[in-house]
């Protein structure tokens, strides 16, 4: 779900740019006062994670293929501000590095699979203090309607820059649109549960701090 | 490094180099859904050049003039995932040293 430089007006990036700026600002001064130890290597873990999983498209309908956008996954397991910290830096090298997406599209793009999925996604993260099927339901419909909200941006931003179609009308476009990313938001969905489930089987600790004494301490080496 | 935070980072970086390096490979090379959205509603209207990306040895995900070829894709996912990886663990060090009154673990 990349946007490409050659399709955003020059007020359209500027905005979301200076959008997505503010959010990275707010998020960063945050997490400062937050960061935990043990945040630090799950945080980098999973923005590898992201990045390699981003590689690993997936046929959906005809010739048609999706990839995971991890915005609300890091939300839920991150936080927020983290989650929007990580996103960005997953956005930066592949834009920057692999030609995935514009340079100046960059704040769009932040803004659509970093700032709105990883909000939603810190949304439903306290479920997952004492998980039970709400937690399941709200964090695969949370991603399905995180990945259906960056979808309907995008037309959106196209929208505003002029670079639609003149015989698309904006609903025809977003139908399209929506209706493809439904198929990947539902993968997103089942991926996203999937994977907070074996990090917090895995790795309570790093995701919400420290648990009672009774579980074994760890060495410090 | 607690034997804890240790373990997370191996483990971890084991699962997505597999993911990045092996499993990225088997990709679909269909259209995403905002390229085929494109296609289908004949949207390929840019309106300027945009900017050029930065020189990279990477075109797109894969080594420049290697195409996608196995190890090509594999150096991508690999250097790609560390590269994150790596600026994280930096962002998160610089995070933690602006705030020296609480807890004091550092080593």
């Amino acid at each position: 779900m990349h946007i490409a430089s050659k399709f955003l007006a020059p007020e359209v990036w500027g905005t979301m740019g200076a959008v997505s700026g503010l959010a990275l600002g707010g998020a960063l001064s945050m997490a400062r006062r937050k960061m935990d130890d043990r945040n630090v290597p799950l945080m980098g873990v999973m923005g590898a994670f992201v990045f390699a999983a981003q590689m690993v498209n997936f046929p959906i309908l005809a010739g048609t293929s999706g990839h995971l956008g991890g915005g609300f996954l890091l939300g839920v397991l991150l936080g927020p501000s983290l989650g929007i910290i990580v996103m960005t830096s997953v956005l930066v090298v592949q834009a920057l590095v692999f030609q995935d997406g514009g340079v100046e599209a960059l704040g769009a793009n932040i803004f659509v699979m970093g700032v709105v999925p990883s909000l939603l996604g810190g949304a439903v993260r306290s479920l997952w203090r004492r998980p039970g099927w709400i937690a399941y339901a709200a964090t695969f419909a949370g991603a399905v309607v995180g990945v259906l909200a960056g979808a309907t941006l995008v037309i959106l931003f196209l929208d505003w820059s002029g670079t639609l179609p003149q015989s698309v009308s904006l609903v025809q476009a977003l139908g399209v649109m929506d209706s493809f990313h439904l198929f990947i938001g539902l993968v997103e969905g089942g991926i996203t549960v999937a994977v907070v489930r074996f990090v917090l089987e895995a790795r309570r600790e790093a995701v919400f701090g420290a648990v009672p004494a009774t579980s074994a301490a760890e060495g410090k080496a | 490094m607690s034997a804890y935070n240790r373990n997370t980072l191996l483990v971890g970086i084991a699962i997505v180099l597999l993911i990045g390096g092996v499993g990225s490979y088997f990709a679909s090379g269909d259209p995403d859904g905002l390229e085929k959205t494109q296609e289908e509603l004949g949207a390929d209207q840019p309106i300027h050049e945009g900017v050029e990306s930065p020189p990279s040895v990477f075109d797109g995900y894969g080594l420049k003039g290697l195409g996608a070829s196995f190890w090509s894709n594999a150096v991508a996912g690999v250097v790609g995932s560390l590269l994150v990886l790596g600026i994280l663990l930096v962002v998160a060090r610089i995070l933690k040293r602006r705030l020296p009154q609480q807890g004091s673990d550092r080593t």
